[in-house]
C-alpha cells in the first residue's frame, strides 16, 4: 500500500535542472533513507515534497488525500536546520504549531507534553528555546513535526549536525516512531540509513540512481571483493589490479585497493601469488562481500 | 478563523514579549505631550535661556487650544511615520529570513492568513499606542489651554490613524516582498514621503490623496468644517489598503520559502 507517488518530478533553478525527474512511491509505515552526496538535490526534493517549493513540473499524489486537499495535513517537515521563535518557550511551540495544525488548545497540550516525554525535553519545557542547545532544538524539530500525528514524517538530515550521543538518541528515537509513521530521512551518513531504514533511495545528481529494500539492494550488488591494503601506495599495483582479466573493477582508497572479482577462489590465489612474486609490502588482505558503502560508491562513479 | 486567531495571539503575545506593547505607546506618548508642553512654557524657556535683548519686542501670540491640539498632531506626521514603518519593517521579512516562516508554513496554514494576521497585529499594536499618544495631547492641550470637544478630536484621530494605517500596510507590502528588513522600511519611507509629497505641492489636483487625510483632520481641529474630500480620501485609502494587502498574500505565496 503506498502512501505517496512521485512521478516526474522536476526542479529547475534559473535553468539548471536540479532535479532531473524523479518517480517513486513510497509505502505505508516503511522508513526510506533518501541517500545521496551532498548536492545531490536530497533538501531540494524534500522541500518539494513538504510543499515548500513548486515543483519544475511533475505530480506529488497522496492516496489519502481527497482532491484539492490540503497535503500539508499529512505531513510533518524537520527542515535540516530548524529555527523556531525565539522568545516561545519550547511548550508554547509545541502547542503553537499543534493548534495551527488544527488541534485543540487542550489537545495541542497533551499532544505536546507526551511529544516532549518522547523526545527526552520534559525538563527544559519551559525554557525559552532561545536558551536550547542545537541537540534539543534538533529534538524540538522532530516534535513540532509530529504534533498532528502526520502521515508522513520528512526528517532533513536529522542527525548530521549532532555529536555521537545525540546522533545515538535521534536514530533510537526514529527507530521507536517507525511504528506510528512513515519516516522519509535524508542522510549522506551511510551507517544511519543502514541502521534505522527498510529502504534506501540512491540520489545522484538529481537523479535515483538506485533503489530498493537493504536485502534487495545487496543481493543485487552482492560481489566478492578483495580488500588489499599496503604499506605504501603504488601506481604499479594498482595497474596491476586495475588491468587484470579476473579484475571487474577496482576502488582504489590509498593504499587500499578493493577489486571486484567473479571468481573469488582463482583471484585470490592469483593476487597472492604475484603479490608474493613482486614482494609487494601486503600489510592486510581481507575477503569480504559488499557493503552499503560500496553500493554508494559504485552507483556515485556510474 | 480559529487558526487566524491563534496566529493574531501570537503576533500580540510576541509583541509583548519583545516589549514592543511598551516602547511604542511610550515613544507616541513622548511625541503627543512635546508641543502643548513646549508652547505653553514658550516664554519661560526664552527667559531662561537668556531672555529677548532689550529692546526688543517678539511678540508670540498665544495660539489657540485647537491649534495646539493640530500642531501636536502634526508632530506625528513624520516621527509616527517613522517609528510604524521601524516596527513593521521586518514582519515578514525577518521571519522569512530566519527560517521561521518556513517553519509554520509546512503546517496547514493558509498564506492570507499567515501575512493578514500580521497586518492586524501591527493596526492593533498602532492604533491603540496612538491613541495613547493622541489622548495625552489632548489632555494636556485642555490642560494647559483649553480643552476641546472630544468628538472633533476623535474624528480627527481617525483619520490620521487612517493614513498611517496606509503606511503601515505600505511596510507589510514591502515586507513580504524583499528579503532584508532595512531594505523594506527605506522604501516603504520613500514611497510615503514620495506620496505625501506629491500630494502635498498638487493638493489641487489630488484632493483625494490618502495623504491628505491629515490635513482634512486638521481642518475638523481647526472647526473649518469637514471637507468634501475626506470620504473619497478615507474610502481610497481602504482601497489602497485592501489591494497592498491583496497583493502582499499574491508575492508571498509566489516567493519560494526556502532557499
Amino acid at each position: 500500500m503506498s502512501l505517496i507517488q512521485i512521478s516526474g518530478l522536476k526542479k529547475s533553478f534559473q535553468g539548471t535542472e536540479v532535479i532531473k525527474g524523479l518517480d517513486f512511491s513510497l509505502g505505508k509505515g516503511k522508513c526510506i533513507a533518501l541517500l545521496g552526496p551532498n548536492g545531490a538535490g536530497k533538501t531540494t526534493t524534500l522541500r518539494m515534497l513538504s510543499g515548500l517549493m513548486a515543483p519544475t513540473s511533475g505530480t506529488i499524489t497522496f492516496t489519502d488525500a481527497k482532491k484539492g486537499e490540503d497535503i500539508r495535513h499529512f505531513i510533518g517537515y524537520l527542515p535540516q536546520f530548524p529555527v523556531f521563535y525565539e522568545w516561545m518557550s519550547g511548550l508554547e511551540f509545541l502547542i503553537y504549531s499543534g493548534k495551527l495544525a488544527g488541534l485543540k488548545h487542550k489537545q495541542a497540550k497533551e499532544r505536546a507534553m507526551e511529544l516532549l516525554q518522547l523526545v527526552g525535553i520534559m525538563d527544559a519545557k519551559n525554557r525559552r528555546v532561545g536558551k536550547y542547545s542545537g541537540g534539543m532544538k534538533q529534538r524540538l524539530g522532530i516534535a513540532q513535526a509530529l504534533i498532528h500525528s502526520p502521515e508522513l514524517i520528512m526528517l532533513d538530515e536529522p542527525v548530521s549536525a549532532l555529536d555521537p550521543l545525540g546522533r545515538r538518541e535521534v536514530l533510537d528515537l526514529l527507530e521507536g516512531l517507525k511504528k506510528e509513521t512513515t519516516i522519509l530521512f535524508s542522510t549522506h551518513i551511510l551507517n544511519d540509513a543502514e541502521e534505522v531504514c527498510d529502504e534506501i533511495l540512491f540520489l545522484h545528481n538529481g537523479e535515483i540512481v538506485e533503489s530498493g529494500t537493504m536485502n534487495e539492494l545487496r543481493d543485487r550488488h552482492q560481489q566478492a571483493k578483495i580488500d588489499f591494503i599496503f604499506k605504501t601506495k603504488s601506481e604499479e599495483i594498482e595497474t596491476y589490479f586495475t588491468n587484470h582479466e579476473l579484475t571487474q573493477s577496482v576502488n582504489i582508497d590509498g593504499k587500499r585497493n578493493s577489486v571486484f572479482v567473479k571468481d573469488i577462489e582463482r583471484a585470490r590465489q592469483i593476487f597472492l601469488q604475484e603479490i608474493l612474486e613482486k614482494n609487494w609490502p601486503l600489510e592486510k588482505f581481507e575477503l569480504s562481500s559488499m557493503t552499503l558503502e560500496d553500493v554508494f560508491m559504485k552507483v556515485v562513479r556510474k | 478563523m480559529i487558526q487566524w486567531m491563534t496566529l493574531l495571539q501570537k503576533e500580540l503575545l510576541e509583541m509583548w514579549r519583545n516589549f514592543k506593547w511598551i516602547w511604542m505607546p511610550i515613544s507616541f506618548i513622548l511625541i503627543g505631550v512635546q508641543k502643548p508642553i513646549t508652547t505653553y512654557y514658550m516664554p519661560q524657556i526664552i527667559d531662561s535661556l537668556g531672555g529677548l535683548p532689550e529692546g526688543a519686542v517678539l511678540k508670540i501670540p498665544t495660539p489657540t487650544a485647537r491649534e495646539v491640539i493640530m500642531q501636536g498632531l502634526g508632530e506625528y506626521t513624520s516621527l509616527g511615520a517613522l517609528i510604524i514603518v521601524l516596527s513593521t519593517m521586518g514582519i515578514i521579512a525577518a521571519e522569512r529570513k530566519s527560517g521561521v516562516a518556513a517553519m509554520i508554513l509546512v503546517k496547514p496554514v493558509s498564506f492570507t492568513s499567515f501575512v493578514t494576521s500580521k497586518w492586524a497585529g501591527g493596526v492593533l499594536l498602532m492604533w491603540l499606542s496612538f491613541f495613547i499618544g493622541c489622548l495625552t495631547t489632548w489632555y494636556y492641550t485642555g490642560l494647559l489651554f483649553d480643552w476641546v470637544p472630544f468628538g472633533e478630536f476623535l474624528q480627527a484621530y481617525f483619520f490620521y490613524a487612517l493614513w498611517f494605517t496606509f503606511i503601515l500596510t505600505v511596510s507589510v507590502f514591502f515586507s513580504s516582498m524583499l528579503r532584508t528588513s532595512g531594505t523594506a522600511g527605506f522604501i516603504s519611507l520613500a514611497v510615503v514621503i514620495i506620496v505625501s509629497i506629491v500630494s502635498s505641492t498638487l493638493s489641487r489636483w489630488l484632493e483625494w490623496s490618502p495623504a491628505q487625510l491629515t490635513s482634512y483632520a486638521n481642518e475638523i481641529l481647526l472647526d473649518k468644517g469637514v471637507s468634501e474630500y475626506l470620504l473619497p480620501a478615507g474610502l481610497l485609502a481602504g482601497v489602497c489598503i485592501i489591494i497592498l494587502l491583496a497583493l502582499s498574500v499574491m508575492i508571498f505565496r509566489k516567493k519560494e520559502l526556502a532557499a
